[in-house]
């Protein structure tokens, strides 16, 4: 009996040491997470800290008229970067516009309608083709797509829809629509222009932003379709109506995640926006964009104009956190509407 | 196979109640098979009209797939395959000229678990309409909330149809769904074990929803519940590894059995 109740305070005793050591040990563990957690805002904090500084005589000299001014002259030092914030905004919309489409038809092809035999090897295919470096699908741009752009796209864009078309006639739509004359007119015989980078932007993330959604779009749950379809639905209403609502903020994610990248390219856009310093209204004339700004000037940067890049480097953090609240805000926006 | 085949073929058969209505659904030598997989043996059963037809028998049995080929849902997935006919109103719905639009207006169907869409609860209910009828505002306002009437649920929702669906209990959820088949006035509810989710609260209200709908409606009822079937159904039919063993008065399945295995199964010794 004794015997007994000396057993069970040693196994209490036991399973107190054992709480405590579990206790230390997840304090431990919170610790070491949250230190993971804060290296990544330290990082944030740190290269948006060091361009900020970088970029401190650029903000100095110019001021705000910094982001509203098109010149760009170092033979007089005088910087404005309305030009490649313009070009990466410009390319990177145009991408989107091409990407998301294009994506949604790509996810749901694979996972509402693609026989199960086909749907294994594109899905790969696609992973693949988000992995191949950016600097091929520059050369590919420069070499392949922008003389075959200047060939045979854009003499059609510039005679159908812009105002100053090889033979002097305006088309109906130059004439009548606003703006499109405007955006499609060009005397620039060259294929690197702004729609030119938009296009390889946008071959460059269809892979990212349609396989997110594939992913998303196998998470909704059979029984939602089947009840979809029960009701009499096609497989396109179901797709739109049912599956796209129910996936809707990972799909925005995606999406941004593509615009993301598209807004930070470097290489590809720098082969083939032509890195012109000149403001057009023309999507077929070259221009500038952030990164291709810095890829090209900083070799030889000194000075202010170092420090411009700098400072360009920073806009580039406050243009993609603006982009993040917009997606943030047009998913509250969206929630809200859907009676959440 | 004989069993079943007997069914629907010998007039004074257990397996074929006496008439108590016309019938709605005649479904005649019906097989299915998964990927090759014969899942479902020659059934025979004529499932009468306004009336409650439960379908009984144990996990596998086949009674979820059989229910599935009444609206042909399962077409949406490759690789299955019904062959046999299944007669509504004269004509034959497995036949693949049948309109699946049509069918499925005439044929509502409510799942196992509720699954609401993600929308407001008025557009869960308009959503089915609006595939089969175009109608005004106020016309579609009048329909919507006929349907939640007849689903008892317009009461406690009628203050917030513009809110979320995906905000309602579960068993509120799943009279949204029956509101949602419901609307589109279909002649057959199909409902797959409909109450298997809910507390029994909730459960009460479905069954007590489904007395009421049959005076409008011809409803087929998959059930795991033998008291479910033995409350709330005129007609039960059990199925055992895909053949129909009998099919009768439900007072008649459940007091006086013909067939053992019938009787094994509602004393509770398998399944």
């Amino acid at each position: 009996m004794q015997a007994n109740v000396g057993a069970v305070a040693a196994a209490s005793q036991a399973q107190e040491a054992r709480a405590q050591r579990d206790a230390r040990q997840d304090r431990l563990f919170s610790w070491l997470l949250k230190g993971c957690a804060l290296l990544v805002l330290a990082c944030l904090l740190g290269a948006a800290g060091a361009t900020l500084w970088g970029g401190r005589h650029a903000f100095g000299t110019f001021g705000w008229h910094f982001l509203f001014s098109a010149e760009w002259d170092p033979g007089t030092d005088t910087y404005g970067a309305l030009v490649p914030v313009y070009g990466t905004i410009a390319t990177s919309l145009i991408a989107l516009i091409i990407a998301v489409p294009v994506s949604f038809g790509i996810a749901i092809y694979l996972s509402e309608v693609a026989p199960a035999w086909l749907r294994t090897p594109v899905a790969s295919a696609i992973e693949l083709l988000a992995g191949i470096p950016s600097i091929i699908y520059g050369m590919w741009g420069l070499f392949i797509f922008a003389p075959f752009f200047a060939d045979h796209i854009k003499p059609w864009l510039t005679s159908y829809l812009g105002d100053k078309p090889d033979d002097g006639k305006l088309s109906w739509v130059a004439a009548h629509v606003p703006f499109v004359g405007k955006l499609f007119g060009s005397d620039y015989p060259f294929g690197a222009s702004i729609l030119t980078a938009g296009i390889v932007l946008a071959v460059m993330i269809v892979p990212f932003i349609s396989s997110v959604m594939r992913e998303v779009f196998q998470t909704v749950p059979s029984r939602l379709k089947e009840s979809a379809y029960a009701l009499g639905s096609s497989t396109w209403e179901v797709s739109w109506d049912i599956v796209l609502p129910y996936t809707r903020s990972a799909v925005i994610g995606g999406i941004f995640l593509g615009l993301g990248r598209a807004l930070g390219e470097t290489m590809a856009v720098t082969f083939v926006l032509g890195n012109a310093m000149k403001l057009s209204p023309s999507l077929l004339d070259p221009g500038a964009s952030i990164a291709s700004t810095i890829a090209n000037q900083f070799s030889e940067a000194a000075g202010l104009q170092k420090s411009t890049l700098m400072a360009l480097a920073f806009l580039l953090f406050v243009v993609t956190f603006i982009v993040l609240l917009i997606a943030r805000w047009m998913l509250r926006q969206m929630a809200h509407k859907e009676g959440r | 196979m004989t069993e079943s085949a007997a069914a629907g073929i010998h007039p004074q058969s257990a397996a074929t109640p006496a008439p108590i209505a016309p019938t709605k659904l005649k479904v005649r030598d019906l097989h299915f098979y998964y990927n090759g997989y014969h899942a479902l043996k020659g059934i025979n059963m004529d499932i009468p009209e306004k009336k409650v037809t439960a379908i009984i028998g144990p996990s596998g049995c086949g009674k979820s797939t059989l229910l599935r080929i009444f609206n042909r849902i399962y077409a949406i997935y490759p690789k299955l395959e019904a062959k046999g006919e299944i007669v509504l109103d004269g004509e034959n719905i497995l036949d693949p000229g049948y309109s699946m639009n049509r069918l499925r207006s005439k044929v509502g169907m409510v799942f196992q678990k509720p699954v609401p869409f993600p929308m407001t609860i008025f557009e869960n209910v308009a959503y089915g309409i609006r595939h089969h009828e175009k109608l005004s505002r106020a016309d579609m306002e009048i329909r919507v909330e006929q349907a939640l009437r007849s689903a008892a649920l317009w009461d406690e929702v009628k203050d917030k149809l513009k809110q979320s669906a995906l905000g309602l209990s579960g068993g509120q959820q799943q009279r949204l769904c029956i509101a949602r088949g419901i609307a589109l006035k279909p002649e057959v509810l199909l409902l797959d074990e409909p109450t298997s989710a809910l507390d029994p609260i909730a459960t009460g209200r479905i069954e007590q929803l489904v007395e009421e709908l049959k005076s409008e409606y011809t409803i087929v009822i998959v059930t795991h519940n033998m008291q479910q079937a033995a409350r709330c159904s005129d007609l039960t039919a059990f199925m055992y590894l895909g053949e129909l063993i009998e099919f009768d008065r439900t007072e008649q399945i459940f007091t006086k059995p013909s067939k053992k295995q019938t009787e094994d199964y509602i004393t509770g010794r398998f399944g």
